[in-house]
């Protein structure tokens, strides 16, 4: 029968380099019964004594890790902040724009009841994932001692006004990325709308014609608002002259946007008339209001938010 | 008056270096594990077994101690004894920890005037 000091050997010395194993079993061994002894002497039983010796010594792993020099943390102060803000970036838009990226690829083959669904489950699966490499990696890095070399910290990354700053970096990552991909998905819809038309071929959603004008034009507007989203970020805060652009701005990819779809020339005919109940004069102008009414909301919320905070940034 | 708790994490704190400084003075003379736990404790030292059988270890690698295993008692046990290196280091500290004590006691001297 083995004694319990046999088993606390054991499982201390499982995880201790083999190199040194030998030699740390017999002092570790004599130092246990030393203690035992020293127990007894004081008129302890046997098998109490060596219950309280081990007891006094603790969990084996943590004993092993103090022989091995071995860190009982995921991730320790050297790494901690980079794997925070590497993670805090990560989330603030890579699995909205997943999610995004599977919702219009769903929705436009057909499948709109699947659609959020799916695109729900999408976002699910990219934060895990995200959380769990992006985790490992630092662990690794952790045990393995490895020299990353972060710049060190100066006085110049002090934020120009740090308790008033209203737009971090991640804000300028999220704002970005959703025009990024609202950019990209103008002509990808025209050549890749996951819609095939009666012969098979790709049906684009927006009208074609509108490539002669009004497309580009809400491509340029879109780029514009990437160049607000950084000086944006560079005052760190709304000014009221960003306020004004972004106004112009939002004025200038609404309004079009509203005209097109109330004249009834947003999307293309042939798509609207692929599905039989799109195609039906009522429900495309419930579409449509509710386009209408959606973009007002949106942009209207966006003018009287960027106004309220520059209004308070001087009071 | 502070919590117990916070008490204890500053003791424990005061107290950490010294387990090294006292392990190395009391190493002048051979002694092999559970003996110095014996001594350091009874000299006003109490320190932990996990603590302290890592730390002989961690000390002979950094080359502060030798270390010798004497197999002629009941059983085998391994003497630690500070070396040279481990003398001047010591030094050093003791040096230090005087420091530490003549800035403590101005400190004192000159809040009391």
């Amino acid at each position: 029968m083995t004694s319990l000091t046999d088993r606390y050997l054991a499982a201390t010395l499982r995880t201790v380099p083999a190199a040194r194993r030998e030699e740390i079993a017999t002092e570790l061994r004599g130092s246990i019964e030393d203690m035992i002894d020293g127990r007894r002497a004081d008129g302890r039983d046997a098998e109490a004594a060596e219950r309280e010796v081990l007891t006094e010594l603790g969990n084996p792993a943590k004993l092993a890790a103090r022989y091995a020099d071995r860190r009982l943390q995921l991730i320790g102060p050297t790494y901690y902040l980079a794997w925070e803000r590497l993670m805090k970036l990560l989330l603030s838009f890579v699995p909205a724009v997943v999610a995004l990226a599977v919702g219009l690829a769903e929705g436009t083959d057909g499948n709109g009841g699947d659609a959020i669904g799916k695109a729900v489950v999408a976002a699910i699966q990219t934060t895990v994932n995200i959380g769990f490499w992006v985790t490992l990696v630092f662990a690794v890095l952790e045990r393995t001692n490895a020299k990353l070399d972060l710049p060190e910290w100066t006085v110049d990354q002090l934020p120009e006004d740090h308790t008033n700053r209203q737009i971090g970096l991640v804000d300028l990552a999220a704002s970005v990325g959703w025009l990024v991909l609202v950019i990209a998905y103008l002509p990808i819809q025209h050549f890749r709308s996951f819609v095939p038309d009666n012969d098979g071929g790709n049906l684009p959603i927006l009208d074609p014609a509108l490539w002669s004008f009004w497309l580009p034009f809400l491509m340029v507007v879109l780029v514009a608002s990437v160049g607000l989203e950084f000086a944006k970020y560079r005052a760190g805060r709304w000014t009221w002259p960003l306020v004004g652009v972004n106004a112009a701005l939002n004025v200038a990819f609404s309004a079009p946007l509203i005209w097109l779809i109330s004249t009834d020339r947003l999307f293309n005919p042939d798509f609207v008339n692929r599905w039989e109940w799109l195609s039906q004069p009522e429900n495309l102008n419930n579409v449509a209001t509710l386009v209408v009414v959606g973009t007002v909301l949106i942009a209207g919320w966006d003018i009287i938010d960027s106004s309220i905070k520059a209004y308070r940034n001087r009071h | 008056m502070a919590s117990d708790e916070v008490l204890r994490t500053h003791l424990q704190e005061l107290r950490r270096g010294t387990v090294v400084v006292a392990s190395l003075i009391a190493l002048r003379h051979p002694d092999y594990g559970y003996s110095l736990l014996q001594r350091l404790t009874g000299h006003g030292f109490p320190v932990d077994a996990n603590t302290l059988y890592p730390l002989l270890r961690r000390l002979e690698e950094q080359g502060l101690l030798t270390s010798e295993w004497n197999t002629e008692e009941s059983r085998p046990r391994k003497f630690y004894r500070t070396s040279d290196e481990g003398e001047s280091v010591l030094h050093r500290l003791l040096d230090d920890l005087a420091a530490v004590q003549t800035s403590l006691t101005g400190l004192i001297e000159g809040v009391e005037r």
